[in-house]
């Protein structure tokens, strides 16, 4: 299409805009957690400076929770990912084939229950979870987590497994395969791109998610995110550069993923906030 | 057909295969849920027996001018971040759609802040915005404009909070709106075209309607998490100050968690849980039809 110079010169300047709008606060903290101190406070900021990792050893010396907390982080979240893919393949795949009243009542249900705000149940799970001695522990956070997002999860799965065609089940159940059989054999293999789909979504959230965090962990299991909030809020002022180097290292991990994932994180959101 | 591929045959091993999800969310939100009704009739704090109120908790945060704080707050949060998300989104979604230079590489950086925790999001934007170091306050000096007080003043501060919101579902609203525009047939345009209509033309008749499902999804979507809405307003100004800034999941949870009210708290709750299902009645109504109808 030919377009007139004013309309090429006004859509480049969009686009840079809409890049810098996205990246930038990324790249400056990125970049920044790579500056001695004297030029992290530069105004108008500097991309000329010799990169140290002084702020990543002051992180080391000063922080060691940090890196356990790192740790925490990842527990969590690999189990509440597995957790969620797991019994959202489950469900997804009998909600794609059986059709019942109260199988169709219990979907209405799931979507249903899912806009109950997440702060409301804080508030009776917090005893609960004391007087089960599960304050504080991986599982918990697992378990909420997972709870979070099985419901967008069987629906994405639900529309992954309506696109395999239901004569692959047939031959299967000619052939003898039982129901489990049959979703381990036939559907889980074809639904792999809706797993990792759904798996990308529960690991973003799980990594990053602060509330339950905060309310349900004070040391044992506490994750990464909590220790950045501690070191923001930090009373005797805020060490930006060691701040910058925690930062870096809590977020590029799940920013790669996220980049290398990506088509199935929009292939997901199509087919389970669309269709869903 | 054998007997366990007819659609409405269900063999044990299907039920068994629905329990784990359904027995998650009964137990992680639907019976707290349950409880917390029951909590908010009752006056409750920590190992105290609770005492039923009927419905005075109901009535005492109705008339604690805090809650309508948070409430006013949450409006106003979810009303601009909703809709700025939605035109910025819509605008991205058509100039994408026209084709545009390094496609892919623009697509990753657009969806970048979608990768990116609140709290990490709070430290960029604390770090830019910071009123004595922060490049933006330091820029809006030397044009001899006020700086940005978010930590003083709680319009600037729910401004911040607005930005932040923005910044980091901008990547969702777009996506939908992206994927929804990508679906719409070329020869559409090209016959609207032939017939000699505008752009804006074209925009109004062709875009936006055949788009409207994909716009109801995202800002449905987006109502119902903003409204839930608690790191961005803790991690940035706490609610302060003088809780002036509350948002409603905020003052939940100082009710809760600082003052341990839990009635006040559990009424809060379910004044939340119903603020959701009104925000949800026009998705609920269509989820009804497609789960419940053709069943």
């Amino acid at each position: 299409m030919r377009r007139p110079l004013y309309l090429k010169v006004l859509r480049g300047l969009a686009l840079l805009a809409i890049a810098f709008w996205s990246a930038f606060p990324i790249a400056l903290v990125v970049m920044s957690s790579f500056k001695p101190a004297r030029d992290i406070f530069v105004f108008p900021p500097t991309w000329a400076f010799a990169p140290t990792l002084q702020n990543y050893a002051g992180l080391w010396l000063r922080w060691p929770d940090f890196f356990r907390t790192l740790g925490n982080s990842l527990i969590v979240t690999l189990g509440a990912t597995a957790l969620a893919v797991i019994v959202s393949a489950m469900a997804g795949y009998v909600y794609s084939r059986k059709r019942n009243p109260y199988l169709a009542g219990s979907a209405f249900f799931m979507i249903f229950v899912r806009l109950f705000p997440p702060i409301v149940v804080t508030l009776p799970l917090f005893p609960l979870v004391n007087a089960l001695r599960l304050n504080d522990t991986h599982l918990i956070l697992v378990i909420l987590y997972a709870t979070f997002f099985v419901s967008m999860g069987t629906m994405i799965l639900k529309a992954f497994v309506d696109q395999i065609p239901r004569e692959l089940d047939e031959a299967a159940m000619v052939d003898g395969a039982g129901v489990w059989s049959v979703f381990w054999r036939v559907i889980l293999p074809l639904s792999a791109q809706g797993m990792i789909a759904v798996g990308v979504f529960v690991f973003v959230y799980a990594w990053n998610e602060f509330l339950f965090a905060f309310i349900f962990t004070t040391s044992t299991a506490k994750t990464a995110p909590l220790v950045l909030s501690e070191m923001t809020g930090a009373v005797d002022g805020v060490e930006w550069g060691v701040l910058f180097a925690a930062t870096t290292v809590q977020l590029v991990p799940v920013l790669l993923f996220v980049l290398l994932a990506q088509k199935y994180l929009i292939a997901g959101l199509t087919a389970g906030a669309t269709k869903g | 057909m054998s007997a366990l591929g007819n659609p409405n045959r269900l063999h044990p091993m299907h039920l068994a295969m629905v329990v784990p999800v359904q027995a998650l969310l009964i137990a992680t939100i639907f019976l707290p849920s349950m409880y917390v009704f029951w909590l908010s009739l009752n006056e409750s704090s920590f190992g105290v027996a609770p005492k039923f109120v009927g419905l005075r908790n109901y009535i005492e945060v109705l008339s604690d001018p805090y809650f309508w704080r948070a409430f006013v707050n949450t409006a106003i949060v979810i009303n601009i971040v909703v809709y700025l998300e939605l035109a910025l989104g819509m605008a991205m979604a058509l100039l994408f759609a026209t084709g545009i230079p390094f496609r892919k590489t623009m697509i990753s950086i657009v969806l970048a802040p979608y990768a990116i925790s609140e709290v990490a999001a709070v430290v960029m934007w604390r770090f830019m915005l910071d009123p004595s170091i922060g490049m933006v306050s330091q820029t809006l000096t030397a044009l001899g404009l006020p700086t940005i007080e978010w930590s003083v003043v709680p319009a600037h501060g729910l401004a911040v909070i607005c930005a932040l919101s923005v910044w980091l579902h901008l990547p969702f609203t777009f996506l939908i709106l992206y994927a929804a525009r990508l679906a719409i047939p070329a020869d559409l345009y090209e016959a609207a075209r032939i017939d000699g209509a505008s752009p804006w033309r074209q925009f109004i008749h062709i875009t936006v309607p055949v788009l409207m499902p994909a716009i109801l999804v995202a800002v449905l979507f987006r109502y119902i998490f903003a409204f839930r809405m608690f790191s961005e307003v803790w991690l940035v100004t706490g609610g302060g100050p003088a809780r002036s800034t509350e948002v409603l999941a905020v003052y939940l949870y100082q009710e809760a968690f600082r003052y341990n009210e839990f009635g006040i708290a559990s009424a809060t709750g379910w004044l939340m849980v119903a603020g959701s299902i009104l925000l949800a009645i026009p998705y609920l109504r269509s989820l009804y039809k497609r789960t419940l109808t053709d069943a």
